[in-house]
């Protein structure tokens, strides 16, 4: 017998105008014992949405219109205010995405822990405590007694999401619903929360169903995948059988756009000239720690955010660079746009030291330099229509106005495949990826020399990503522009970047041909970065243009 | 700007803006509305209503429907004078504060906190005893007592907006901070300042009838309701109507621009009880 049915599920939100818009159409599926799902999609595609309806939850706005959710053969959705209690916790647990908004910040992280073993387990405090140190042992959080009285902002990433998945698994449940669980952490902590996962799955039995967009962690993680597209499951089966060979248009469109390492990203940019474009020598800055009283100096924050860091952008190339959260990458970002002063070090661009802010800088090598950041919606102000979004760089820059400005922001927009008619829309009525794509033809606007990508993709799905990608590298090619790109995702660098240079803790690590160091890593955490940004390929199909398998 | 059109047809919501619309109107139209002069002594004193009179005459003589339709005018005028001051100065301030920071931000924050600290009545008598009751004095204080409020609630929209990516790339083009500040961030603060607007004078029409009451704020013959009701205050047992009328009158306008006030935010997706904004 299985021990998740779910039988015609339709879930709606209320719009703003008072109607109904579907977000989960007629699913069904069941699950059986200690089996582990996994649920696909892009933002939007209603599985978050499915995912909490087997907790009976919907987010505020929703609701359940019709369907049954059978768990032991009883319907959640029937149940009583006080059924639905003792469902949740106990037997279906829930992981969620952002553990550090999902633990409370002035409790001791032991004592929240413990708080649901003696409401689950019906036992005493001091059984609770024993219990809650046990757990926290299961998920291998390093001395759990003394972290067990910390508070949640002392605790690492990894660490609260272990937190939160032993707090999870405080009422011993028969079924663990794990929402986006690693996507907020780096690639080489998730790596160890999946493989703990794993590891508790064996160990206690439970059936999971596990939430992503990624589908190398699905591949990994599940027995068997649903596929959704806009409320739908699109496709259902056996992960290996649904990534072998997907019956789906839309499913292999997506395993497609998934960047992976091992993908031969054809021709790339060579560097157009001799002379490097961009030359950054022992590049050093500190953020500044607080002051402690107005007429005191601002001490220095213990760690440099970036110390001799040091490398060459040719005309022409892009150059990647890779690190994890914290790895100094946005910092070098903003110091070469010009946003923030290097403490020390030299930039020279173009042979000509370059002024450490924008400020002080030419107006023509302020047009040559040009940025594009990570959230596209926030890049772009939401007052101004995307006409005048363009039309403001065209005029500084170009010298541009009226009726020829417009003519060449919709050209721009054209290069990017976006309709000319967007010109009259504001930010808020573009999706994502229509967005970035505004920001990049907002950089082109001013026929930069060096663009620098800040994590540009990272907002978006990978179909978006892909697209985007595409089209950047179109542009960059026809107009000979040179890229710094920035991302933590090994994938996407190795899809763009000739060279890269890999970052931590504000030091470069690793530098040379994209391609070299990724299939022969010199540098011990390189070599993590890797095998991170590798996992899952064994059951992904080979792409087209695969590389042999790096030996 | 989104505007969530529903926010406006609460039942609260509709009231409110019609309390106000009613309010301005009569106060813009009520030369032509008023049967006689409301400074003329045009009968005897405290009659009662009747024919001639509808509401009857006050303690001097003047027809008391003429005065109430009056009772507004002045008080909206000089208190919508004040606020807008308040506004338009305490947001150039508040995002002046957040963009540039550093010791303008620290030097502009200790005069709000100082302006908040001091007890609000015994600011108003100062200022009216050193100064006294002219036009341009209501109008000078009523700016004075709210524009720190205006200067703290714009800062904190516009320090969410310093760091964002249209700034920076505005920066990084090379454009003034007038034009940043200009172009880029008061647009995105517009909101906060609408609502501003319609709390503090909501505050400021209560604030300016108290002091008339009081006999800090407008003098005697104008028509004012918070003159009439401290003029009417004598004759309670004999003609309640006299502070009833003026009372009800402003109370319907303090409640309407809060329900007004309140409407506004729901439907700019903020929260007026908390001031705060919400996500976007």
């Amino acid at each position: 017998m299985s021990l998740l049915e779910v039988r015609g599920l339709n879930i709606a939100y209320r719009r703003p105008d008072g109607r109904l818009g579907p977000a989960v159409i007629d699913a069904a599926f069941s699950l059986a014992e200690g089996e582990s799902l996994g649920i696909v999609g892009e933002s939007g595609s209603g599985k978050s949405t499915l995912a909490r309806a087997l907790l009976g939850y919907c987010r505020p706005g929703g609701v359940i219109t019709s369907g049954e959710i059978l768990l032991e053969g009883t319907d959640i959705l029937r149940l009583d205010r006080a059924g639905v209690h003792r469902l949740r916790g106990g037997r279906v647990a829930f992981v969620p995405q952002n553990p550090l908004s999902s633990l409370t910040p002035h409790l001791r992280v032991g004592s929240q822990v413990a708080e649901a073993v003696q409401l689950h387990r019906a036992c005493g405090a001091r059984e609770a405590r024993e219990a809650t140190l046990e757990l926290f042992h299961a998920v291998n959080l390093p001395d759990p007694q003394r972290l067990a009285g910390r508070f949640p902002h002392e605790l690492s990433g990894g660490q609260r999401q272990r937190v939160v998945i032993s707090a999870a698994l405080a009422g011993n449940p028969r079924l663990v619903v794990l929402d986006e669980p690693t996507t907020a952490l780096d690639k080489t902590t998730e790596t160890q929360v999946l493989e703990l996962v794993q590891r508790l799955r064996e160990r206690f039995k439970a059936t999971l169903v596990y939430v992503s967009h990624d589908l190398n962690v699905i591949s990994e993680m599940c027995d068997r995948v649903l596929v959704m597209l806009e409320g739908r499951v699109v496709e259902e089966g056996a992960t290996a059988q649904v990534y072998g060979t997907p019956a789906c248009d839309y499913t292999r469109r997506l395993i497609a756009a998934v960047p992976r390492i091992d993908r031969d990203p054809g021709p790339l940019a060579a560097p157009s000239a001799p002379e490097p474009l961009l030359s950054v020598a022992g590049l050093g800055y500190r953020y500044a720690a607080g002051r402690r009283w107005p007429w005191t100096r601002r001490a220095a924050a213990e760690r440099d955010a970036l110390s001799g860091v040091s490398f060459d952008i040719y005309p022409g190339e892009t150059l990647g660079l890779v690190g994890e959260s914290g790895s100094g990458k946005s910092t070098a970002a903003a110091v070469i746009a010009g946003l923030l002063a290097p403490a020390e070090g030299t930039i020279r661009f173009d042979g000509q030291p370059l002024p450490p802010l924008a400020a002080g800088r030419s107006a023509q090598t302020r047009r040559r330099i040009q940025i594009i950041f990570q959230d596209p919606l926030s890049s772009l102000n939401p007052r101004h229509r995307i006409d005048a979004i363009l039309a403001r760089p065209l005029a500084l820059f170009q010298g541009l106005s009226g009726t020829p400005a417009r003519r060449r922001s919709a050209e721009l927009l054209e290069a990017l495949q976006l309709d000319p008619g967007f010109l009259d829309c504001y930010p808020r009525q573009l999706s994502g990826g229509q967005q970035q794509r505004v920001a990049i033809a907002r950089a082109f606007a001013a026929d930069p020399d060096l663009i620098i990508c800040d994590e540009i993709t990272s907002a978006l799905d990978v179909s978006v990503q892909a697209q985007v990608l595409a089209l950047l590298k179109g542009l960059q090619e026809r107009s000979g522009t040179a890229c710094l790109f920035i991302s933590h995702d090994l994938g996407v660098i190795g899809q763009v970047a000739g060279r890269v240079v890999v970052l931590r803790d504000g030091t470069v690590r690793e530098a040379g041909a994209t391609q070299a160091v990724f299939r022969q890593p010199a540098n011990e955490y390189t070599r993590l970065l890797v095998h991170a940004a590798s996992r899952g390929y064994a059951r992904l199909p080979l792409p087209p243009g695969a590389l042999a398998p790096a030996a | 700007m989104r505007i969530d059109a529903f926010a406006l047809r609460k039942p609260a919501a509709v009231m409110g803006l019609l309390l106000v619309v009613v309010h301005v109107a009569l106060a813009l139209f009520s030369p032509w509305l008023a049967p006689f002069d409301p400074t003329e002594l045009v009968g005897g004193r405290v009659e009662a209503p009747g024919a001639e009179f509808l509401l009857g005459t006050d303690v001097l003589g003047r027809d008391y429907l003429s005065r109430l339709l009056h009772g507004g005018r002045m008080a909206l005028f000089v208190t919508f004078t004040g606020v807008v001051a308040a506004v338009v100065v305490g947001s150039l301030l508040g995002v002046a504060a957040a963009y540039f920071g550093g010791a303008l931000d620290d030097v502009l924050m200790r005069i709000c906190d100082i302006k908040l600290a001091l007890p609000g009545i015994l600011f108003v008598s100062l200022f009216i005893t050193g100064f006294g009751e002219s036009f341009v004095v209501l109008v000078t204080l009523i700016g004075l007592v709210y524009f720190p409020g205006v200067v703290r609630i714009v800062r904190a929209q516009a320090l969410t907006q310093v760091n964002l990516g249209y700034v920076k790339a505005a920066q990084l083009r090379g454009e003034s901070a007038a034009s940043v500040i200009a172009r880029e961030i008061l647009p995105n603060t517009l909101d906060v300042v609408y609502v501003e607007f319609a709390i503090r004078m909501s505050h400021a029409v209560l604030l300016l009838s108290t002091m008339s009451y009081l006999g800090l704020g407008l003098s005697p013959p104008t028509p004012d309701w918070g003159l009439m009701v401290s003029e009417g205050v004598g004759q309670l047992a004999f003609a309640p109507w006299l502070v009833l009328f003026p009372a009800v009158f402003i109370s319907t306008l303090v409640i309407g621009l809060n329900f007004g006030a309140e409407a506004l935010a729901n439907a700019l997706g903020m929260d007026a009880s908390r001031g705060h904004v919400g996500g976007t």
